[in-house]
């Protein structure tokens, strides 16, 4: 086990390197010019050559990404060019309503994607499993973003009512804090947790079919036992790995959502940065997500160890 | 524009200075009045005010907090809830939307001791907001100084052209200055009163942060404090005690919230977490008005033209626009009618100034010759084009930006004119640009072939005209130079008679309709909205959201 964590952290360094040299790259590529767009807004210099010195722009694309990967190694993940705070500080402001965006999503996907595929599979065949199933395609389907433009515009037409838009801090109001994550959370579960259902359903089925679990139900075992702790058990291996993924799909998900619901997250941070071309906040933003997405992999691994002991890392 | 009497009016029989001593007593009255009753001018209208409540609006992220290095709205219209102006706009339920009224503010009064020197008598007691550096100390002569001084000398400053013809300004006393102009200028005291780069700034801020771009920074005379700024979501102000107007502001802050989705501005809109309409100039637009309206029939709205022009402007000093037959050909090609019903659904074809500003702007049949410019024609177009020697027209670029107030509407009007201007053969690149390269290089006049968006927003008609016409100003976006209009932009200058200066500003606009140095369009249709509570409100299409803040109230 000792010897797997290692050599995978040690496979950690290439992959974080890789990223760094495509997001600083493709960064770079995009057209629009972070100068020309400050010029107007900030004009803290004589011309644009001037800014674009003042900002360390002028100097080669390599001998920038060798200046910004050495502060990387350092902890130092730069300054924003428009505001001149450092990226690490402002990162650390949002990401806690980002994760917390993320986790209560993960629970929402975890809360559909069990309790239906496990009900789904032994009531196959169904009206609960073809509903359970049609829910689950519609889920799918419909993009986030539209179905938080509904749940934000209908009820406002229908009964006068929105859900809260404007950020409040827990300390500030710890329910309407909460209030506030429910719908986006919801909304960001839902595609996840219908993929998760589905294969929930699907091996559900594989594993009730398996002489061991003939063997309990012959014995006279109850049937939660009988589904909970030996079937469930075994079938949710390949879901963790899916859950792995989804996290990516649900980091991705919050981009918009915070957006549309009005989250000082991450995404939302992203966003603005990509828009504005504040190279050092998109660079640093992805090469941080990019390395909590490798380090979820890495714990999703170690969770199969858990989960089936049969499992050896060699 | 209606501006109180602070020019001597030639020719009447009265001697100067015994006018302009009538006049500033007249300004002190006027200004005494609204100081000591303002229920009794807004009490019939809006029943009796009250204090109290948080205003909720619809608001933006400025750049930064700077009134010297930028032109963006964003920033000056959160500086109008901090800070002051020597004059003012005047604001309330009882103001017809594009109509601005100068009052006395941190001036209590001002006279024109010649045509080029202006002396401003400052309001004593006013106190700076009770924050460090300044910790509320008074407002004296020596501010102003400095805040023009400033305004002047910043390199960068792209408002600088506005007070172009101020040549310094002398502290005479504590509460007087002076400003000593390079030539006349009648339209001082109009710019002065303009929500754009006119606040007045405390030297100590300045010398502690070295510049005004910090939130902390905003520390003025205005209504209210800035509280809290958190970038993206929404600025806090407070309401400021010891504001110098007594009673105002009567709500005791503002949150200026910033939503950029519109689907969720409206939705807080419809349910009551916005106070006013949830889009630019507390509006709703157009496209959701009409389900607004049957959802909501409670609320209310006031339909009202934009003061903002838009227009197509063109490299004029380069081959084929600097032939007056092709600029009139792309003036026949486009189909204003068409774009204004299909795209902003309310609105009104323009001259030089916007519609909008209705007592500056002509109406089409006022434009003499130009006036049949306007009419949609592709056959004419055609024929001007061949007489030009283009007969097969020819290929250009058509830059345009997504970053206003207008959104992607503005993108759609673009198409619908590069549609059109192919009819009669001229083919554009359309180039969308972003909101901030668009303003530091096209709008500025450094781009190639044609542009299509808002071009100006008129307050007053000479800050758009001698912008966007005198030479060598970086405003004037399509490089005209043009010794008639130049001439008549300076006379106009140097007119006190408001009658005789409207002739030649309806004259100059009928000039430049037959010469099409810009093609100009149409002015967009707004309808301003409420909530019913909201009193002693009147929405205008200007950046002054804080004095509108300081005088409504909330009669929830």
């Amino acid at each position: 086990m000792r010897q797997y964590v290692l050599k995978r952290l040690c496979l950690v360094v290439p992959t974080l390197l890789l990223i760094s040299i495509i997001v600083f790259s493709l960064n770079h590529m995009l057209p629009g010019d972070v100068v020309v767009l400050m010029f107007e807004e900030k004009a803290y210099a004589k011309d644009l050559d001037a800014l674009r010195a003042k900002l360390g722009l002028d100097r080669p694309l390599y001998v920038q990404y060798f200046s910004w990967l050495g502060d990387v190694v350092q902890g130092n993940l730069g300054e924003s060019l428009w505001t001149k705070r450092p990226v690490v500080e402002e990162m650390m402001r949002r990401l806690p309503v980002t994760f917390e965006l993320g986790a209560m999503g993960i629970i929402v996907a975890l809360c559909i994607a069990l309790p239906i595929g496990v009900l789904s599979a032994i009531r196959q065949d169904t009206l609960k499993d073809y509903a359970a199933r049609s829910i689950a395609i519609v889920g799918l389907s419909v993009p986030p973003f539209w179905k938080a433009t509904l749940v934000i515009v209908l009820p406002s037409i229908w009964f006068g009512w929105a859900p809260p838009l404007q950020f409040t801090p827990f300390a500030e109001n710890p329910w309407q804090h909460l209030s506030q994550f429910i719908l986006p959370a919801l909304i960001l579960g839902i595609a996840p947790g219908a993929s998760l259902m589905r294969l929930t359903r699907a091996l559900m089925l594989e594993v009730l079919r398996q002489d061991y679990i003939r063997t309990a139900w012959s014995k006279g075992m109850r049937e939660p036992r009988v589904v909970l702790r030996h079937a469930l058990k075994n079938a949710v291996i390949p879901v963790v790995t899916l859950l792995g993924l989804q996290i990516i799909q649900i980091a991705n998900g919050t981009v918009i959502l915070e957006t549309i619901f009005g989250l000082p997250g991450v995404g939302r941070f992203l966003v603005d940065a990509m828009f504005q071309r504040d190279y050092t906040v998109v660079q640093g933003v992805i090469l941080l997500t990019s390395s909590i997405i490798v380090v979820v992999n890495l714990l999703v691994d170690m969770t199969y160890a858990y989960l089936d002991p049969r499992i050896r890392y060699q | 524009m209606n501006t109180l009497p602070a020019h001597p009016q030639k020719g009447q029989g009265i001697p100067r200075r015994a006018l302009l001593k009538i006049g500033a007593t007249a300004g002190m009255t006027l200004s005494a009045g609204l100081l000591h009753a303002p229920s009794a001018l807004w009490g019939a209208e809006a029943g009796q005010p009250k204090r109290g409540g948080i205003l909720r609006a619809w608001g933006s992220d400025p750049p930064h907090f700077d009134p010297h290095l930028t032109t963006n709205a964003k920033t000056h219209a959160a500086l109008s809830f901090v800070h002051g102006t020597l004059v003012r706009h005047k604001v309330g339920a009882g103001i017809q939307p594009g109509t601005f009224i100068v009052e006395p503010h941190l001036a209590e009064r001002w006279e024109a001791l010649d045509d080029t020197t202006y002396v401003f008598h400052l309001r004593q007691g006013v106190k700076w907001h009770n924050k460090p550096p300044v910790n509320g100390r008074e407002l004296v002569a020596e501010d102003v100084k400095f805040t023009f001084d400033r305004f002047l000398t910043e390199k960068g400053n792209p408002l600088r052209y506005i007070l172009e013809a101020v040549d310094k300004v002398e502290v005479v006393d504590r509460y007087t200055v002076k400003f000593l102009l390079h030539e006349p200028f009648v339209w001082l005291v109009d710019v002065l009163a303009n929500p754009l780069g006119t606040w007045i700034i405390p030297r100590e801020v300045v010398e502690q942060f070295g510049d005004l771009k910090k939130p902390e920074s905003a520390i003025g005379t205005g209504p209210f404090l800035l509280e809290r700024y958190e970038p993206n979501i929404k600025t806090v102000f407070k309401r400021n005690p010891n504001y110098f107007l007594p009673d105002l502001p009567w709500v005791d802050g503002v949150e200026w919230m910033v939503v950029t989705d519109p689907s969720a501005a409206l939705a807080m809109y419809r349910s009551g977490q916005f106070d006013c309409g949830p889009a630019p100039w507390w509006s709703v637009r157009q496209e959701d008005l009409e389900s607004v309206k049957k959802t909501h029939p409670h609320l209310l709205y006031q339909d009202f033209l934009s003061t903002v022009s838009h227009a197509i402007y063109m490299r004029t000093d380069q081959a084929p626009f600097n032939d007056v037959r092709v600029r009139r050909a792309i003036s026949h090609a486009v189909n204003r009618q068409e774009i204004i019903e299909a795209v902003w659904i309310k609105g009104e074809q323009i001259p030089a100034i916007s519609r909008g500003l209705a007592e500056w702007s002509p109406r089409l049949d006022e434009l003499g010759a130009g006036a049949r410019y306007y009419q949609y024609d592709p056959k004419e177009a055609r024929r001007l084009l061949a007489e030009a020697g283009l007969p097969k027209g020819f290929k250009t670029l058509l830059h345009t930006t997504n970053g206003t107030g207008a959104g992607p509407a503005l993108v759609d009007a673009a198409q619908l004119a590069q549609r059109a201007l192919k009819e009669v053969g001229i083919e554009t690149e359309l180039k969308i640009e972003e909101y901030g390269a668009y303003m530091a290089t096209t709008y500025l006049g450094k781009f190639e072939g044609m542009v299509l968006a808002p071009i100006s927003n008129a307050w007053d008609p000479d800050t758009v005209l001698y912008g966007l016409y005198a030479p060598n100003q970086p405003r004037n976006s399509s490089h005209v130079d043009d010794p008639k209009i130049t001439a008549m932009l300076k006379e106009q200058r140097q007119t006190q008679d408001r009658e005789a200066r409207k002739k030649i500003i309806f004259d100059i606009q009928r000039h430049i309709a037959d010469q099409q140095y810009y093609v100009y369009l149409y002015c967009v249709g707004i309808t301003g909205s409420w909530q019913p509570y909201v009193k002693n409100y009147a929405p205008n299409s200007t950046y002054d959201y804080g004095y509108r803040s300081a005088s409504l109230w909330l009669d929830r």
